[in-house]
């Protein structure tokens, strides 16, 4: 495990590249581009603020806020993970001839989420701003949770994009678990909603703690509940060593299977 | 000190009829996921110590690359273990990782990385890299503008200046030009005496001669021969040579049951005349003559009276005529004519060019060749017999194919004999 993480970092540079590339092809350079990202979430926040402060009528105070900062980090979670689960295949020239520490690829699926995530950040502090909620102290907890998340969305990375080398319509399967993982999320509504008894249930879906805890920073403005942290870190920890295990294992076949 | 060691290594491939890759084919159609096994690899015990350059040889598909790709760990074995120590770089195919959209200059950077290398690192060998692959005016042009031997030159330039440990080259090099390859040599020297470990594929013998401290001759997935590079190419082209001294044999039977087949017409006779060197080869009839005397069988024999198709040059040769007289006739001259496969005559001749008096006609008749001291390359003999005229009796062109190995590297046609003074 040392071993890899050392040949990983030594790697970095491949990382990087790829990450510039991604990001690169993504705002193709221009500041239109960078808000040209943005376009897909505001339009959700749109449709969802829409449907849930005329029709369903949740009774919440500047929806769209409470939505927008749960919204963005699901959308890299959900985003990153889908994507992973092709990038084996779409590099499948890089990893049928050369050698290199083959988690390079979901690693920088994940990692250009993660700044595509924080450049996501600052437009949530300035609706933050502008929409009279504010940002207090408590925002200085917010690389934690971001940390996690990210732990979190590797693990699973790592799985699907190794699996996806064998099971290749995993890809457009997740897109329906996605969906239905979103709303089994505390996203649109908030978590004192869900019915006492049910309750245990969403815990056990370890994106809960993270939405929750980005809520309790950005939109109520409160520190977030630590014990829960505390356990979701060590939850992310537990399974990412199990995914990238797996991956380690599925990795040996990758250039023979693509 | 060992940086390479294989111990019984196997690999195999499973070739699918109809592979399912979902979730939904593997678990609905499992009997469908047929595939046959084959084994590219079987059981390589192989040791590698630090500084040494390896020659890889053997026949197409004998499992040369499957054996680098293991090394490089692209692919890992079904038994066995494979030990590397040191950083590795490998040129398997050409231009992997490169971008046609980015400049030469961007994709160095992007391939060095993707070798492991940092970007301090990277800056430092910018210019070697770029000097190396002699590509100063076309650096910053995007790579889908360059030609295979410029991609090549661009992908070999980054492979061989990442300052690894071990550099595995699969036959790459054969797309550059003489002189690129010469560089490539020379570097490849300079790494070498370096201490860095090679281990490269090559069909070229003479650069594996020249290049490497050891060869290893892959055949059918096992190591047929390792050790002396010479020893091993001679194991090797012997191999060869008795392998395509079987078609030969064959290759020669069909094209006598064929020309014997075929009708001659009259009119050619009258056409084709004169000794054997003035045929032209653009006439597709291989075989004329009014048939009064017929050739039955040709073979070749070595000094041994072993029918051969397989000579070393200077070895001695001889040629057997054997045929039957169909209508009494008043002369008979016998010729053979040696022809290169590119259609070059390289020798012809027949008894009354030699003055040899044919008295009697008792089906057969030799010709013996002391020194057959042809170069390397396939070559091709015809037969005749005619009047003294050259009127054909029964011509056969190209009636066997031989072929002839020097372990030297002379050029021409013929070995002239020669000696080298010093004044
Ligand atoms: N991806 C693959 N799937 C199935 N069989 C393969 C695959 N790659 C190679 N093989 C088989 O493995 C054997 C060894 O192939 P390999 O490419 O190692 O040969 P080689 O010695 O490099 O030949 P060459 O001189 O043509 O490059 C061959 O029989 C080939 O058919
Ligand atoms: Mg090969």
């Amino acid at each position: 495990m040392i071993e890899n993480i050392k040949e990983i970092y030594r790697y970095r540079e491949m990382l990087k590249n790829l990450v510039k590339k991604d990001l690169r092809t993504r705002y193709k350079g221009s500041f239109l581009g960078f808000l040209w990202t943005f376009v897909n979430p505001l339009l959700q926040l749109i449709v969802y603020t829409i449907i849930f402060s005329t029709v369903m009528r949740i009774n919440i105070d500047k929806f769209y806020m409470f939505l927008f900062v749960g919204l963005l980090p699901w959308i890299f979670f959900s985003t990153s993970v889908q994507v992973s689960a092709g990038t084996i295949i779409a590099n499948k020239d890089l990893v049928k001839k050369i050698y290199f520490p083959r988690e390079i690829l979901p690693l920088s699926v994940v990692t250009s989420g993660l700044v595509n995530l924080l450049f996501g950040f600052i437009i949530i502090f300035i609706s933050l701003i502008i929409s009279k909620i504010g940002i207090t102290v408590s925002l200085v907890y917010l690389p934690i949770v971001i940390i996690v998340e990210y732990i979190i969305t590797l693990a699973f990375s790592f799985l699907v994009s190794a699996l996806n080398v064998y099971f290749r319509d995993l890809e457009h399967i997740l897109g329906i678990v996605m969906m239905a993982w979103f709303y089994f999320t505390p996203i649109i509504f908030p978590i004192r909603m869900i019915p006492k008894e049910y309750l245990k249930y969403f815990f056990l879906n370890p994106m809960t703690p993270i939405i929750v805890s980005y809520k309790d920073i950005l939109y109520y403005g409160r520190s977030p509940d630590f014990l829960m942290l505390g356990i979701s870190m060590l939850i992310g920890l537990l399974i990412i060593i199990f995914s990238y295990n797996v991956f380690k294992i599925l990795q040996k076949n990758f250039a023979e299977e693509i | 000190m060992d940086v390479i060691k294989v111990k019984d290594v196997w690999k195999k491939y499973k070739i699918y009829h109809d592979k399912g890759s979902t979730l939904k084919e593997r678990i609905l159609f499992k009997n469908r996921n047929r595939y046959e096994e084959r084994w590219a690899l079987k059981g390589i015990d192989l040791d590698i110590k630090k500084g040494e350059t390896v020659g890889l040889i053997g026949e197409n598909g004998s499992g040369k690359s499957t054996l680098l790709k293991l090394l490089t760990k692209i692919i890992y074995p079904n038994k066995g273990e494979i030990e590397i120590k040191g950083k590795v770089s490998s040129l398997l195919e050409l231009g992997a990782g490169f971008h046609p959209d980015m400049t030469g200059r961007e994709n160095i950077y992007m391939n060095a990385s993707i070798f492991g290398l940092t970007k301090e690192e990277i800056d430092k060998k910018l210019d070697d890299i770029i000097s190396f692959s002699g590509l100063e005016d076309f650096i910053d042009n995007p790579v889908r503008t360059y030609s295979s031997g410029m991609y090549m030159r661009l992908a070999f330039s980054v492979a061989i200046n990442v300052d690894a440990d071990i550099l595995l080259i699969d036959e790459v090099l054969a797309v550059g030009d003489t002189s690129f390859q010469k560089k490539c040599i020379e570097k490849m020297v300079e790494l070498k005496n370096k201490g860095v470990t090679i281990v490269f594929v090559s069909h070229d013998n003479n650069m594996v001669k020249r290049l490497c401290d050891k060869a290893i001759w892959l055949k059918n997935g096992n190591i047929a021969s390792q050790g002396i590079v010479k020893d091993v190419i001679n194991n090797y082209l012997d191999h060869l040579n008795t392998k395509s001294n079987i078609k030969c044999t064959e290759d020669s039977k069909n094209e006598i049951n064929s020309t014997n087949n075929q009708v001659i017409s009259e009119r050619e006779v009258s056409i084709e005349k004169e000794e054997v060197k003035d045929i032209k080869p653009a006439n597709k009839n291989k075989r004329w003559g009014n048939k009064y005397v017929e050739i039955l069988q040709v073979d070749m024999f070595d000094k041994d009276n072993k029918s051969k198709h397989i000579f070393i040059s200077g070895e001695t040769v001889r040629i057997s005529i054997k045929y039957k007289v169909n209508k009494k006739v008043d002369d008979v001259v016998f010729g053979i004519g040696i022809f290169r496969d590119d259609e070059v005559c390289c020798y012809g001749t027949n008894t009354f060019i030699d003055n040899y008096k044919i008295d009697k006609l008792t089906g057969r008749i030799d010709v013996e060749i002391d020194n057959l001291n042809l170069i390397t390359g396939k070559y091709y003999l015809d037969v005749a017999v005619h009047d003294k005229f050259g009127l054909p009796y029964d011509y056969i062109k190209k009636i066997l194919s031989f072929n002839v190995e020097t372990r030297t590297e002379e050029i021409g046609v013929v070995r002239l004999a020669h000696k080298w003074h010093i004044l």
